[in-house]
C-alpha cells in the first residue's frame, strides 16, 4: 500500500521534497527575526499535523492535545538530572525518548474508556484530561510545574540557538509528515477514514476500529510531545504555564480545520498563513492584531467552511460542471 | 453444492418478556440464494443482526461452516467472510464509490491482496464503473443500493446477507439488482436475502424460509412455500379466524 500511495503522490513528494530543501536554506538568509518566525510555523505545522492522525484522519477531535506537549516537556525535563553523566546532547535525545514514551503511556492508559466517547463527548473529556493533567502537574510540588524547571543548555556555542532550534523543528516536521503521510497511504488510513465517516458501518465491514483508533491516539500523544519537549529546550525554562497552553490545543484544530481537516497539507497550510498573518502582517498593529486574527478566522470559516483545501477541490469540481444531479 | 455453509440450531431471542426469534433453525446450502421472507416484525432483521454478531442469540447455535459464531464481535464475524448489505444504505457519504469500495476489500476476508482487482470486479458486477469517481452522497437509492452490495461484494465474503436490496425500487432497478445476485451466485458466494418484493424472491431464490411471528413455519422451493397454507394464512389473515 505504501508504494502505492508514493506511486500516486509522487508530485506531492516532490513538491515536499523541494520546500524541505528550501526551509533548510531559508535560516542562511532569513533576519533572526524571521528564523523564529520560521520556527512557530513548524512548530505550529508539526503539531496541527500530529494533531491530524487522530482528529483530521479518524475525526477523533482532542480538545486537549496540550496535555502531551506538557507531559513530554516535563518528563523529559525532570528526567534531566539522572542523565547528567551524558554529554548535553546525547541527555537530551535519551530525555526526548523517555518524553515521548511519558506521552505514550498516558494515551494508552486512557485510551481504551476515552475513546469509547464520539464526537463532542471525546473532545470534551479530553479538555478534561488536559486541565487534571495541567493542575496535577502545577500543584504537586515535587513535579516542580509552578517552581518551573531550568533546562541545560544543549546548543554548541558556534551555533545560533534559534537557528539550532529551527532545524530540530524543521526535523519534527518532517518526520511527523512522513508517518502522517505512511498512516494516510496505508490499509491503516483507510480504516481511519471509515471511522470518520461512519464508525459502526467501518466495524461491520471488519475494521478494526478500537485498535486503530488506540495505535492514532498514542502515536499522535507521543508526536504532540516530541514537540512539546523540543519546544520547552527552546525555551530555556518552563512553568506548568508555559506548556500547558490551551492555545497550543485550540490552534492544532484551528490550523488543521483552516487548511483542510483530513489532509496533509492542510494543517501545513493552515500553520504557514496564520504564522505568517499574525507575526508578521499584523504584528506591525500590536493593539488591534488579535481583535483583526478573531475576524479573519471567523471570514474563513464563513467563506470555506471545509477549509482552503476543500475551498480548492469545490471550484475545480463546480468548474468541470460535476454538479450532485 | 457443497454441503452447508451457515446453520442455526434451535436459536431463539428474547427482548426481555417479548420472544422476537422463538427456536429456529436453518441450513443454508452453499452456493446457493436463500430468501427469507414473512410479514413485518416476523424477526427477519432480528435474524440478520443475529448472524452478523450485532445480537447475541438467548438460546441456540449459529454455525458458520465449522466455527461457532454466536459469540464472536461483529469484526471477527466480517473478517471471517460474511457481508451484509443494509436496507437503509449506509455508505460513506463524502467518499467517491471507488474509496467506498476500496474500504470493503480492505478489510474484508480479501485482505489487502489485490485490492486493486478486487475493487474493479466488484464495481464491474454491480456496473458502477462509469461512477467510480463520484461521491456517494450524490447516488440515486438504486445506485446506493448497487453501492452496498458492491461494497460487501468487495470483501470476498463466502456468505453476503442482502436486507431488502429492492425495497422502494421500480421493476427496471428491481431486474438489476436480480441480475446482480445471479452472478454473484455465479461467482460462488451463497446469498441470504430478506425480501418484500416477492417477484425478486421468486426469480432468485433456491430455497425459501418464512418466519411469522419469530417462527419457522415453512421452508422449501418457492413453489411451495407459495402454496403452503400457513403462508398464505400468515400474509393474508386465517380465513376461519376472519370468520369466528
Amino acid at each position: 500500500m505504501l508504494r502505492e500511495g508514493i506511486a500516486a503522490h509522487r508530485r506531492w513528494i516532490v513538491a515536499s521534497l523541494v520546500a524541505i530543501v528550501l526551509l533548510a536554506l531559508a535560516p542562511l538568509w532569513l533576519a533572526p527575526f524571521h528564523v523564529r518566525v520560521g520556527q512557530q510555523f513548524l512548530l505550529s505545522a508539526g503539531l496541527a499535523l500530529a494533531w491530524t492522525i487522530l482528529g483530521g484522519f479518524a475525526g477523533y477531535w482532542s480538545f486537549g492535545h496540550a496535555a502531551f506537549i506538557g507531559l513530554g516537556a516535563f518528563s523529559a525535563a525532570l528526567s534531566m538530572p539522572a542523565l547528567a553523566g551524558l554529554p548535553p546532547l546525547a541527555a537530551f535525545l535519551v530525555a526526548l525518548a523517555i518524553g515521548c514514551i511519558a506521552c505514550g503511556v498516558l494515551a494508552a492508559a486512557i485510551a481504551y474508556p476515552i475513546l469509547r466517547l464520539r464526537g463532542i463527548y471525546f473532545a470534551i473529556a479530553m479538555l478534561g484530561v488536559s486541565q487534571v493533567v495541567a493542575e496535577l502537574n502545577n500543584n504537586l510540588d515535587f513535579l516542580k510545574g509552578s517552581m518551573g524547571v531550568t533546562l541545560p543548555a544543549i546548543v554548541p556555542r558556534a551555533i545560533d540557538p534559534a537557528t539550532w532550534f529551527y532545524y530540530a523543528f524543521l526535523i519534527a516536521t518532517v518526520l511527523t509528515l512522513a508517518i502522517a503521510f505512511a498512516v494516510k497511504t496505508s490499509r491503516i488510513g483507510h480504516g481511519l477514514v471509515a471511522i470518520r465517516e461512519d464508525e459502526d458501518t467501518a466495524r461491520m465491514l471488519g475494521v478494526p476500529t478500537e485498535r486503530y483508533k488506540i495505535m492514532m491516539f498514542v502515536l499522535s500523544a507521543m508526536l504532540a510531545g516530541l514537540f512539546g519537549i523540543i519546544y520547552a529546550w527552546s525555551l530555556g525554562y518552563i512553568t506548568s504555564g508555559s506548556v500547558y497552553r490551551t492555545d497550543f490545543s485550540l490552534n492544532m484544530i484551528v490550523y488543521s480545520l483552516l487548511g483542510g481537516i483530513g489532509t496533509l497539507i492542510g494543517p501545513i497550510i493552515g500553520a504557514l498563513l496564520m504564522v505568517v498573518l499574525t507575526q508578521v502582517v499584523l504584528g506591525q498593529l500590536l493593539d488591534i492584531h488579535m481583535m483583526l486574527t478573531g475576524i479573519l478566522l471567523v471570514a474563513l470559516v464563513l467563506l470555506a467552511p471545509r477549509g482552503l483545501t476543500g475551498f480548492v477541490r469545490e471550484r475545480r469540481r463546480a468548474r468541470r460542471g460535476e454538479g450532485a444531479p | 453444492m457443497t454441503g452447508t455453509i451457515l446453520s442455526l440450531r434451535n436459536v431463539s431471542k428474547h427482548f426481555r418478556g417479548l420472544v422476537a426469534i422463538n427456536d429456529v433453525s436453518i441450513d443454508l446450502a452453499a452456493g446457493t440464494i436463500s430468501s427469507l421472507i414473512g410479514p413485518n416484525g416476523a424477526g427477519k432483521s432480528t435474524l440478520f443482526n443475529l448472524i452478523t454478531g450485532y445480537l447475541a442469540p438467548t438460546t441456540g447455535t449459529i454455525h458458520f461452516g465449522d466455527l461457532r459464531i454466536d459469540r464472536m464481535p461483529t469484526q471477527r464475524i466480517a473478517a471471517l467472510g460474511i457481508a451484509r448489505a443494509f436496507q437503509i444504505a449506509k455508505p460513506f457519504p463524502e467518499l467517491s464509490v471507488l474509496d467506498n469500495v476500496r474500504i470493503g476489500a480492505l478489510f474484508g476476508k480479501s485482505g489487502a491482496r489485490d485490492v486493486a482487482r478486487v475493487t474493479a470486479e466488484a464495481l464491474d458486477v454491480t456496473g458502477l464503473r462509469e461512477l467510480a469517481d463520484r461521491p456517494a452522497l450524490s447516488l440515486t437509492v438504486g445506485y446506493l443500493r448497487r453501492l452496498e452490495l458492491a461494497r460487501a461484494i468487495a470483501a470476498r465474503p463466502e456468505l453476503l446477507l442482502a436486507d431488502e436490496p429492492c425495497a422502494g425500487l421500480n421493476h427496471t432497478e428491481t431486474d438489476e439488482i436480480v441480475a446482480i445476485l445471479r452472478r454473484v451466485r455465479a461467482a460462488g458466494v451463497t446469498i441470504l436475502l430478506v425480501e418484500h418484493d416477492m417477484t425478486a424472491v421468486m426469480a432468485v431464490s433456491d430455497q425459501v424460509f418464512v418466519l411469522d411471528a419469530g417462527t419457522k413455519i415453512a421452508e422449501g422451493s418457492a413453489e411451495t412455500v407459495k402454496q403452503d397454507p400457513r403462508v398464505i394464512a400468515a400474509y393474508l389473515g386465517d380465513a376461519s379466524e376472519d370468520a369466528a
